[in-house]
């Protein structure tokens, strides 16, 4: 298979599955709702001298988003086995790591939607200076993402076809995404309150070796996830 | 088909059991009466002696699990899927008593029976992952498709492995790492370490043959009620 035509289907792809949510809006109004829930009710709890604040926010923050991103990389693949379009997709003439990649490229729109909603309710909410150190920010969260939407893709793929799929899914994917809660929390906490130093580059050496590895790992082994 | 006759412990598992009861025998003997008593923390450090061990064989545990999950991606072979299972519940076995052991310890040399160190959190992650994978397996019942999927996960779950191992150095977290030991310390802890190390594989050989008969024994119930049904018709 060529370049051209392979980037040609990642794009239908990524296409089809943002027109269908842009049209029925299935997931991605609820995922919000529920992030600014969460973000709500955290922010209650951390009234906190500000450098406390921002000790602690970060990692509440991360916390609200992966949470609630859960639910968009659950539905990835949900919805297509409860529309039974499953079947149509193992049969689409395109590899399985692109399949990978293009629910991998929808989960990380969802992911961005859902910072740009988040972010700003929870510095409203917090008030924690989050625009201060805007650069290092936004390099945690791009490969902080990157990480939660390889991640999940994969096991919202292996468990879309089991029963309890939405409990087995939580239960996968939180333990195999500590590390990555993990370094995007520290990280956070080091740009809001000290200065950019080494300990800091070594937790977004973590959450770049962490999204490259299972981006790598997750298109190798879609092959297997999408048989039946 | 194999008979059910044939599933009787081979020479070499019987002689495997033989040895490896003996070395734990000798281990625990060693940490009692070879090993010295720590200044510092007296025979509470006796406890390191059996949980370098079994957190060394947790950790094995999840790597044999994933590399023999891949091997059965690739052969479709259903034995490989056992020997995967196995090491996964033996693992997740030592795993369990890795976080015991090391709570006893912790309690003793920091004051806390749990705190979030690196190497505890992904410890725990470790754990959880094998928990979650038999969740996974007790749900699907075609024995393939449950091969396929564990192993796929099993493979990703492998990830955890050097993050636990790095965790401290990586992260600057106050779990020891290959503290000075006297020879006599050192001598016990590999006494223990390969005495564990082979009552790992011995159970999970020994797991492996059980899962292998109970298939066989499915199979054979199968074409003794599908005999049934043809006779009936």
């Amino acid at each position: 298979m060529t370049t051209r035509p392979t980037i040609r289907s990642l794009w239908w792809l990524i296409h089809k599955d943002l027109m269908r949510e842009l049209r029925a809006q299935h997931v991605w109004p609820g995922m919000v709702l529920l992030g600014l829930v969460i973000v709500f009710l955290l922010a209650t709890q951390i009234d906190l001298p500000l450098d406390e604040r921002s000790r602690v926010g970060g990692g509440l923050l991360w916390l609200a988003i992966f949470f609630s991103g859960t639910l968009a990389c659950e539905r990835s693949f949900a919805g297509e086995r409860d529309a039974g379009c499953w079947q149509a997709l193992t049969l689409y003439p395109v590899a399985p790591s692109v399949l990978f990649l293009a629910k991998m490229a929808v989960n990380l729109a969802a992911l961005a939607i859902l910072e740009l909603v988040l972010v700003p309710a929870f510095i409203i909410l917090s008030d924690i200076p989050f625009g201060a150190q805007l650069g290092p920010l936004l390099l945690i969260a791009a490969l902080g993402n990157l990480g939660f939407a390889a991640v999940g893709t994969l096991v919202s793929g292996l468990t879309s076809g089991l029963r309890q799929r939405s409990g087995l899914m939580t239960l996968l994917l939180l333990p195999l995404m500590v590390p990555v809660v993990l370094a995007a929390a520290e990280s956070t906490r080091i740009a809001l309150v000290g200065p950019i130093d080494a300990l800091w580059w070594r937790w977004i050496q973590l959450l770049a070796v962490f999204a490259a590895v299972f981006t790598v790992v997750g298109a190798l082994l879609f092959e297997f996830v999408m048989e039946e | 088909m194999k008979s059910i006759e044939s599933d009787r412990p081979s020479p070499g598992m019987l002689i495997g059991g033989a040895v490896t009861t003996c070395l734990v025998f000798a281990s625990v003997w060693m940490i009692f009466f070879v090993a010295p008593t720590e200044a510092t923390m007296g025979d509470v450090q006796r406890i390191v002696y059996v949980h370098v061990p079994i957190a060394w064989c947790g950790l094995a545990g999840c790597v044999v699990m994933g590399i023999s999950s891949a091997i059965y991606l690739v052969r479709r072979d259903l034995k490989w899927d056992y020997r995967s299972q196995a090491a996964g519940e033996i693992g997740w076995l030592c795993s369990t008593l890795t976080l015991a052991t090391g709570s006893a310890w912790a309690h003793e040399a920091w004051g806390t029976w749990w705190t979030w160190e690196p190497r505890l959190t992904l410890s725990l992650v470790l754990w959880i992952i094998y928990a979650g994978l038999f969740l996974v397996r007790s749900s699907i019942e075609d024995p393939y498709r449950r091969a396929r999927i564990v192993g796929v996960l099993s493979i990703v779950g492998m990830s955890d492995v050097p993050m636990v191992l790095m965790a401290t150095r990586w992260f600057r977290g106050v779990h020891p790492i290959a503290p000075e030991m006297e020879p006599r310390m050192k001598l016990v802890l590999w006494v223990s370490v390969i005495s564990f190390t082979a009552l790992f594989v011995l159970l999970a050989a020994v797991r492996r043959r059980q899962l292998e008969t109970a298939e066989r024994i499915t199979q054979l119930e199968v074409a003794d009620w599908s005999a049934g049904v043809a006779s009936q018709s």
